[in-house]
């Protein structure tokens, strides 16, 4: 995450961006972002995927002569595990994991790239994880099993801005996941074996038949699950609007400016980390931190956190119309697989 | 099969066992419906004493309420890494007690004690003048003996570093103080205590240099509305002048009972 740079190469980048207007290398305002590109379903396997890459979208790959080299390129997948759940727990946990390919920090040693993966992991974990963004439907059998979503992120390529572009793709792999959906089983005395629905729970006091007076247990409970879905499919996961989005401000003592390229961070290392969400509009701040050497002072942070919460709505509308296009191509291409199948089989077995 | 300690010549404790958990005594009623004995705008008294420990250059130990840490500042030092490197380094270690929780943590060092130092590392880098300590590291190492709330870690972690650093003679630009700040609705607390943290929607640490007038350190979780973040960090300021004055008292009164 930090370049080498020489004193001279810093006081440059820092006296271009404090100049009026304030220069770029790359000829971008203070407040553009480089060209973002999301793709969502690129693990076949996960419950819930999605690829961010900003800087260099694939199809820019032919001009090399475009910046130095790639971009910062993320990949975030959801998997789901049944995992059992304590007695007064309601149920229902999310694990967040960041690694970093050694392709991406060739100059970090191994001990070094462990410790920004912590570093990494524990910020996300703690806006992710936080008790206040758990969705109430990854609970399967209520004080007994429910999933646990374990959301791993790889960062296969460092150009700068790594935060912003990891809360994206995570923002768009939790929008992208389906949470099979489940049927609770209830066994009841041997020989009778009956289906209940999960959110119906017959208390039948008479069905056990005769039945010994200092029996006080309670009737049987439901005791396991079935699953009813394809596991590609399913309900997609609740309070899909409150993920947050990150926006990083780079705080120099007059301005402030986004997206950093890796030049741009060593160069200027204070910076700030706000996380936003707009359920229903309404702005929510999820994670705020402060990052690198230097100092700020309130008047200058209340004025940084209302132009995030501008940059942050911003980025929010933008991911929204993507994503929702996103599920538009993945419920098209479900359709399409349907129909495969079926002329498949009728092809097969012409006579069926 | 049990597969680490299983010993075929003793008679072998039960393979896994847990620490019997009791009721509160105290407990009238839960998280943030409890009512406090000190204001919502009140922060728990502060106890700082620095030069606990003799062998290093600056230390100091601060215990509020249930909070219980020590700090021990050694520097500034030879850097163990042959790289020249023009700015001094801060290394912040920290260590939570197998005993200072409810339930005993590993011995072994894990995420938690990273988080937790590099937020107090955020807090008192600015404040260090470690252009004057070329290929030098000033190393601090806090116990933590009591935990009461991470938040309050953090805060007293910073509080404590900063005055250590004082007492080991190091240049500063000014004393770094911090608090916290629990929000649950409209409602703000200063300085919760884990059962608040774990009933509010979200927290707001904030270390500044209240000589200076500048934020060192910002550190929010939870769902909290941008107004509300605002508001936390003025309260959280205003109290760091008060914190500032303990640190200072406390600095001048063990440096006037030395010989």
């Amino acid at each position: 995450m930090t370049t080498a740079l020489s004193k001279v190469e810093i006081s440059y980048i820092r006296s271009s961006l404090l100049s009026a207007p304030p220069l770029r290398a790359d000829g971008r305002s203070p407040e553009d972002f480089r060209p973002i590109a999301i793709e969502t379903g690129v693990a076949p396997l996960a419950n819930g995927s999605a690829r961010v890459s900003i800087g260099e979208s694939r199809t820019g790959r032919e001009t090399e002569a475009e910046g130095a080299g790639g971009g910062t390129e993320v990949v975030a997948a959801v998997k789901l595990e049944v995992d059992g759940v304590g007695e007064d727990k309601e149920g229902g946990k999310v694990i967040c994991n960041v690694s970093c390919s050694p392709a991406a920090y060739p100059h970090l040693s191994s001990p070094a790239l462990d410790d920004l993966q912590s570093d990494l992991t524990s910020v996300l974990g703690s806006v992710l994880s936080h008790p206040s963004l758990c969705p109430k439907n990854l609970v399967i059998v209520p004080g007994q099993k429910a999933w646990a979503l374990r959301l791993d992120t790889i960062i296969f390529a460092d150009a700068g801005n790594v935060l912003d572009s990891l809360m994206m793709a995570c923002r768009a792999a939790l929008v992208d996941t389906r949470v099979p959906s489940t049927r609770s089983v209830e066994y009841r005395a041997p020989g009778r074996r009956n289906e209940v629905s999960d959110d119906i729970m017959d208390v039948d006091e008479g069905r056990n038949g005769p039945s010994s007076l200092l029996e006080t247990r309670e009737p049987s409970r439901i005791v396991d699950f079935e699953l009813t879905d394809y596991w590609d499919e399913g309900g997609v996961l609740e309070a899909r609007d409150s993920w947050p989005v990150c926006v990083t401000l780079n705080m120099l003592p007059t301005m402030h400016f986004l997206d950093a390229t890796s030049q741009e961070e060593s160069a200027i290392p204070l910076r700030l980390h706000a996380m936003f969400a707009f359920p229903g509009g309404k702005p929510t701040l999820h994670g705020m931190r402060m990052a690198g050497a230097g100092t700020s002072d309130l008047s200058q942070i209340r004025i940084l956190l209302k132009d995030a919460e501008k940059y942050a709505r911003n980025m929010w509308t933008g991911l929204e119309a993507k994503l929702a296009e996103e599920e538009a191509r993945r419920s098209i291409k479900a359709r399409e697989t349907v129909l495969w199948q079926a002329a498949t089989i009728t092809n097969t077995f012409p006579n069926a | 099969m049990a597969q680490s300690t299983f010993d075929r010549r003793r008679v072998n404790g039960p393979e896994e066992s847990f620490p019997p958990m009791f009721d509160d005594e105290d407990d009238g009623g839960r998280g943030w419906t409890a009512k406090r004995c000190r204001g919502a705008e009140d922060i728990r008294p502060i106890f700082l004493q620095p030069g606990l420990v003799s062998q290093a250059n600056g230390s100091a130990y601060i215990e509020t309420e249930n909070t219980k840490l020590a700090c021990a500042v050694y520097g500034p030092r030879q850097s163990k890494t042959t790289t020249y490197s023009e700015r001094g380094r801060l290394n912040v270690e920290v260590k939570f007690a197998p005993f200072s929780c409810v339930r005993r943590r590993a011995p072994l060092r894990d995420a938690e004690d990273r988080a937790v130092a590099i937020a107090i590392h955020q807090s008192i880098v600015s404040s260090i003048c470690l252009e004057l300590f070329p290929k030098s590291t000033i190393d601090v190492f806090i116990v933590v003996i009591e935990n009461d709330g991470i938040e309050g870690c953090i805060a007293s972690g910073s509080i404590a570093a900063s005055t250590a650093l004082a007492d080991a003679g190091i240049e500063m630009l000014g004393l770094v103080a911090s608090c916290s700040a629990g929000v649950r609705g409209d409602e703000i607390r200063l300085d919760p205590v884990e059962k608040e943290v774990a009933a509010a929607d979200g927290t707001v640490i904030l270390a500044c240099m209240p000589a200076l007038s500048s934020v060192t350190n910002v550190y929010q979780s939870g769902r909290v509305s941008a107004q509300g973040a605002m508001k936390c960090m003025e309260l959280c300021q205003d109290r760091c002048i008060d914190v500032h004055a303990v640190m200072a008292q406390s600095l001048l009164s063990s440096r006037a009972s030395m010989p």
